[in-house]
Parts: structure tokens; C-alpha cells; sequence
């Protein structure tokens, strides 16, 4: 039996961290994962991530991924990889299923990283071809260049399901309906006005009646729940679709961590009972990511480096005074995150206004946009001379790329990271576009209300190919995504620095520049 | 964490047909929730038995997929949360493995 002083299984954004730091603490350290890819689902995370600089904001999820692996390589880790750990047992002993035979390793420590699995609803039909979770939808079309289909019904509004649907439409697909029987949208509002804009209609308080076919999904019925999450008879829809796509949530994957016999408790799912950093009640087993909690890749990055600290400070690697230091850093890093509400202790609470006070908006909620009228009310909105900045953000989250976007000031976020963007008064905007293509949320737009009397100019961010040129003319689409005007790209900007988020400066009627927030080209 | 133990001399009544019993829960062993549903009527009020049982959770995806539901589904029949029913037992191998693979018994040395 071979012997590693820290074993690791998962090497997804938590793993891979933990890894890390018992490889820097001097650890023999070994990776398992059953993929034959490392990431976990960094990889697939084609979009910029929220946070500050330190949680690495405003970098896709797939670089964050290849930063991380090249960094547990020059730490000494071992990856082993399509290499599945089938079972932990007493001693700290784990059996590995490895192409045609098993293979046996024991450790000082293992840190349990195995993340999560996605949930399924069943409903009639959900056993058809076609029926497939939201992230599987992602892998297809991120890993493996596949579009899971054509016509797309998504089940789920939150992060996950926007996401995705984002991603579904730049994969070409067209997504029919984002559906959820919840009566309000249950991710960052940002993430659904981005899929809103281009035309998505948002149904909540639906879910799904049926998916029709013969040997794969033809059709979606959708209905109308009422606050028991009964279908309410009557209000039945049918739609063509050929895919229809759950995020519904995640369940942690705790089965081997069980085999321990660790203590579990029942936070949205079965997770070992852990200690702040991540030990379970059995010495020298520990947890991190999303088996212990389903958060979202930026906390399991710094969870997982907190518990690789404390595996290696348990198996007597570091010392006491190393491992407090280091922690105290990354626990105030995931302190930031865990903040603004959509904070873990938020969940399932109804917000109404934001930390400024603001009234939190309805329209966000229920449809997937922000109504005209309430856009004001947000600090980032202003009415301005000559170009401005738009930050159309409305809520608390975690995130302030974009003050440090503006080479010029514009733009302060403040103390909190939480806190909503504000336009600073006597500020001047080059329009340069770096904010527009800095904002992980693409809830930034440069306005210029009127240009010449006549006609008025918005740049948003445009992330789908093929690019539109200067010159090319089509219809400016509002929050809706309803063609409200004529519009004509004037330039279009797609620089190294914006990292694939292109730039496109749009001319419409001025009447249009406070509403015209996406461009369809003309066919 | 505490799981309900039950008193399986008080009776949970009869079992009625549901319109959507023919839905299938457990895809890969292909177990529907009208057998779930009966199977807790036939006396099994935990997932290991209801696994034992119905084999709900015993292919390929090893209950990753059916797990949640089959425990929603037996909860909602003994009118209990799902959170107090306890999930099936953890054994490996946590994922399937062929029996090839088990028949390859090249010597360890420890």
C-alpha cells in the first residue's frame, strides 16, 4: 500500500487549493479524480467571475482553473487523474479504481473535495432523451464542443440556469423560456437581464407539466403554479422544444466522506458535520467545497486552502502560529463573499430594499429586467452630459471590478464590496469601454443621451459570434428584449485587455439611449 | 443527526392510487413512485429497505440522480420531512465498478 502525508479526493476549485497549500507545507500530497480533466467545473465556467481582485473577479472561470492547476504542479502535488476513489475505510485508507485494477493509499490526512451532483424534478416525461441538468448541458457544449439541442426550455432561474441559458444562447441555441416555480428570479439579477436582453421570456411561478415526444423531447407543456406549487388548471402552455434543461440545485456528494462515519447534518443536503475549518468528527478526515455546503467556486477556492492549511497543521507540517496567520487572510477573503444578499444567510429570505435603502426591484424579480422607472432610483444611473456610465446594478453582491476598471474615477463602489456602483459627480468618462468589458454582471453601458440632436449613441458588452462590424445595421432591443428602434454599430471594440467581452457602441434614435440596451443585426 | 424511528405497530393506513404513479423515479432500474409508493405500505420506512427491496438506487448512477426523490417520495407517505429519514447506507464501491476489475487481483505489497 502506497503512503502519501495528504491525501486529496476531488480536484475541482477546492481540492485543488487544498492540495496546494499540503504540497507548500511540505507534504507528500496526491489528487484523485475520477475525470479525466482536472477543474471539478472550473473548466466549463466559460463566464468572468464576481468578487474582487483577490477572489480573482473578473477572470472566466476557465483561466482561474489553469492558474490554479499550473500552481499545484510547481507545488509538488500528484494529480492522478480518471482515477476513482470507490471507497474510504478505517486508518485513512482509500481503495482507487484505476483503468482494469484497484489500487490502495493511506494518508495522514484526507481532505474530502467531491463536490456536488445536480438535482432532477421529476415530471412527466423527464425520462425522455432530451431531459438533461443544466450542468451536463454545460459540459456538452464547454468540454466537449456539442450543443445539447436546439430548442431550449431552462427549469431554474437560479445562478446556475442563468448561466447556463447565457451560455445556451452563445452556443447558438435558441433558449424558448427560462421557467421557475418560485415567484421570483432566484439568482444575481444581473445574470438575468444579460439573458432578458436578448429576448428570453422569464415565466415565474411555471414549472413543468410535461415534456412530449416519442423518443425524445418534442414539446414542453408549462403551467402556472399557485403559492402551494399546485398547477392551476387552465393556465397550461405548450411550446416547441427539443431540450429541456433542470436547474433545480445541487445536491453535495457525500457519500464517501460518509464512509468515514463522520458525524452529517442537513444544510439543503446531507454534509459532514465540519468544524470552521473544515475537520470532521473524525480525526484527520476533513471537507471542503461544495460536499460541505453548496456555495459557488470562488468560496470553495478559499475553503479548500483553509482546510489544507488545517490538514497540514494537523498532521504536524505548520505550526500553530503559521496556520492562524494564513487563515486569518483567507478567512477574511470568504468573509467579503459571504456578504450582500445573496449571502449563504440570506437564503430563502425575501430582501426587500438593498443596504443603500433602495427599494430591491419587483420587475428584476418577476420578469428578468428592470423597468425604465425604477432604473433612477440606482447610483449608477445618471442622466449626464456626453458619455456616461450606466451601471445598471441593483443589488448587493459581492463585486467591485468595475472601480477598479475606470483608469479616470468614475466609478466608486466604497468601503464594502457589496455596496451598489455609484457614478461619481465630477468625473469625466473617456469611453474607453474598460468598465463595460471589466463588469462580470455586462451591467455596464456607456450612454451618450444625444449626440446631435437627433441620435444618441449606448456601448454594451457583446459576447456572441460572429461579431458585428461597423456599419452593420439591425434593431436596438430593449431590457426585454423587445425591438424597440432602428440602430447602426458604429465601432466595435475587442481588445486583449477585455478578455472576449467586445465592446459595441451602437447609434439609435436619442429617444432610445436610456432604453436600447442589446443589438439584434439585421437578417 | 437524529432520524425518526418508527412505531411500526401503528398503522399509516391503506394505499391509494396516485394519477402519476407510472412517473418513473429510479431511471436506470426503472422503479416508479406507484411502487415506492406501495412498497412503504408493504412495511419498508427506510431507504435501505426500500433499496433492498425495489433496488431504487442500485444501477449505475447509484442513486445520484433517484436518491433525493425516492426519499422525498417516502418521506411525503409517512408524513414525516425528508430530513429525518436517513439515507441509504454509504458502502463502497462508491461508484460502479466492472467485475473485471475486481477479478484482477495482482498482489500488493504492502
Amino acid at each position: 500500500m502506497k503512503r502519501y502525508d495528504l491525501i486529496v479526493i476531488g480536484a475541482g476549485p477546492a481540492g485543488l487549493s487544498a492540495a496546494i497549500e499540503g504540497a507548500k507545507a511540505g507534504m507528500r500530497t496526491a489528487l484523485f479524480d475520477e475525470n479525466e480533466k482536472p477543474g471539478g467545473q472550473l473548466f466549463k465556467q466559460i463566464h468572468k467571475f464576481f468578487g474582487s481582485k483577490e477572489h480573482k473577479a473578473k477572470i472566466r472561470g476557465i483561466n482561474i482553473g489553469g492558474e490554479l492547476l499550473k500552481e499545484a504542479e510547481t507545488a509538488g502535488v500528484e494529480v492522478h487523474l480518471s482515477s476513482t476513489v470507490i471507497g474510504i475505510y478505517p486508518e485513512k485508507c482509500i481503495s482507487v479504481n484505476r483503468g482494469d485494477h484497484i489500487e490502495n493509499y493511506r494518508a495522514e490526512a484526507i481532505i474530502v473535495a467531491t463536490g456536488a451532483a445536480e438535482r432532477m424534478i421529476p415530471f412527466k416525461g423527464w425520462d425522455l432523451p432530451g431531459v438533461l441538468g443544466a450542468g451536463a448541458a454545460q459540459t456538452m457544449m464547454n468540454l466537449h464542443g456539442v450543443m445539447p439541442g436546439n430548442k431550449i426550455v431552462m427549469m431554474g432561474t437560479g445562478n446556475v440556469g442563468l448561466v447556463v441559458s447565457f451560455q445556451l444562447l452563445q452556443a447558438g441555441c435558441q433558449v424558448e423560456a427560462l421557467i421557475d416555480a418560485a415567484p421570483r428570479v432566484g439568482g444575481y439579477g444581473v445574470h438575468a437581464a444579460k439573458v432578458a436582453r436578448t429576448g428570453v421570456p422569464f415565466y415565474l411561478s411555471h414549472t413543468i407539466v410535461e415534456a412530449k415526444g416519442t423518443d425524445h423531447v418534442e414539446s414542453v407543456v408549462i403551467g402556472q403554479v399557485d403559492e402551494k406549487f399546485r398547477i392551476i388548471p387552465g393556465t397550461e402552455k405548450e411550446m416547441e422544444a427539443d431540450t429541456v434543461c433542470v436547474a433545480v440545485g445541487l445536491n453535495p456528494m457525500s457519500q464517501l466522506v460518509r464512509m468515514t462515519g463522520c458525524e452529517m447534518k442537513e444544510v439543503g443536503g446531507l454534509v459532514p458535520a465540519c468544524d470552521e475549518y473544515g475537520a470532521t468528527s473524525i480525526p484527520g478526515i476533513f471537507a471542503a467545497g461544495d460536499v460541505s455546503g453548496i456555495e459557488e467556486a470562488s468560496s470553495a477556492m478559499i475553503e479548500g486552502h483553509i482546510t489544507g492549511l488545517a490538514a497540514a497543521k494537523y498532521a504536524g507540517w505548520i505550526e500553530e502560529d503559521t496556520f492562524k496567520t494564513q487563515v486569518e487572510e483567507r478567512t477574511a477573503s470568504l468573509e467579503k463573499l459571504r456578504q450582500g444578499m445573496f449571502a449563504p444567510q440570506n437564503k430563502g429570505k425575501k430582501i426587500e430594499k438593498t443596504d443603500e435603502g433602495l427599494p430591491v426591484s419587483a420587475s428584476l424579480l418577476e420578469r428578468g429586467y428592470m423597468d425604465a422607472n425604477e432604473m433612477e432610483t440606482y447610483p449608477g444611473v445618471v442622466k449626464k452630459e456626453g458619455v456616461h456610465p450606466v451601471i445598471e446594478c441593483s443589488q448587493n453582491i459581492p463585486c467591485d471590478p468595475c472601480q477598479e476598471a475606470c483608469p479616470f474615477g468614475c466609478i466608486k463602489v466604497g468601503e464594502r464590496i457589496t455596496d451598489l456602483p455609484a457614478v461619481t459627480e465630477d468625473s469625466v468618462c473617456k469611453n474607453c469601454g474598460a468598465c463595460v468589458a471589466a463588469c462580470p454582471g455586462q451591467a455596464i453601458f456607456l450612454v451618450n443621451e444625444d449626440e446631435d440632436g437627433t441620435y444618441g449613441t449606448v456601448t454594451l458588452p457583446y459576447e456572441f459570434l460572429p461579431l458585428p462590424q461597423a456599419g452593420d445595421r439591425g434593431k436596438g432591443l430593449d431590457r426585454s428584449g423587445r425591438p424597440v428602434c432602428d440602430a447602426e454599430v458604429v465601432k466595435v471594440q475587442d481588445t486583449n485587455a477585455f478578455d472576449k467581452t467586445a465592446v459595441l457602441t451602437m447609434r439609435v434614435p436619442r429617444e432610445y439611449a436610456m432604453t436600447a440596451r442589446f443589438f439584434k443585426k439585421e437578417v | 443527526m437524529e432520524y425518526k424511528v418508527f412505531d411500526r405497530t401503528k398503522p399509516i393506513g391503506e394505499f391509494t392510487a396516485q394519477p402519476d404513479d407510472d412517473l418513473i423515479i429510479c431511471r436506470c432500474e426503472e422503479i416508479t413512485k406507484g411502487e415506492i409508493r406501495k412498497a412503504v405500505y408493504d412495511g419498508m420506512y427506510t431507504i435501505n429497505e426500500i433499496k433492498r427491496y425495489l433496488r431504487a438506487g442500485m444501477g449505475l448512477c447509484q442513486g445520484l440522480t433517484c436518491g433525493r426523490n425516492v426519499k422525498d417520495i417516502v418521506a411525503r407517505e409517512l408524513g414525516i420531512s425528508p430530513a429525518e429519514l436517513e439515507e441509504a447506507t454509504p458502502r463502497p464501491p462508491a461508484r460502479p465498478v466492472t467485475a473485471k476489475v475486481y477479478a484482477d487481483c495482482r498482489g500488493e505489497e504492502d
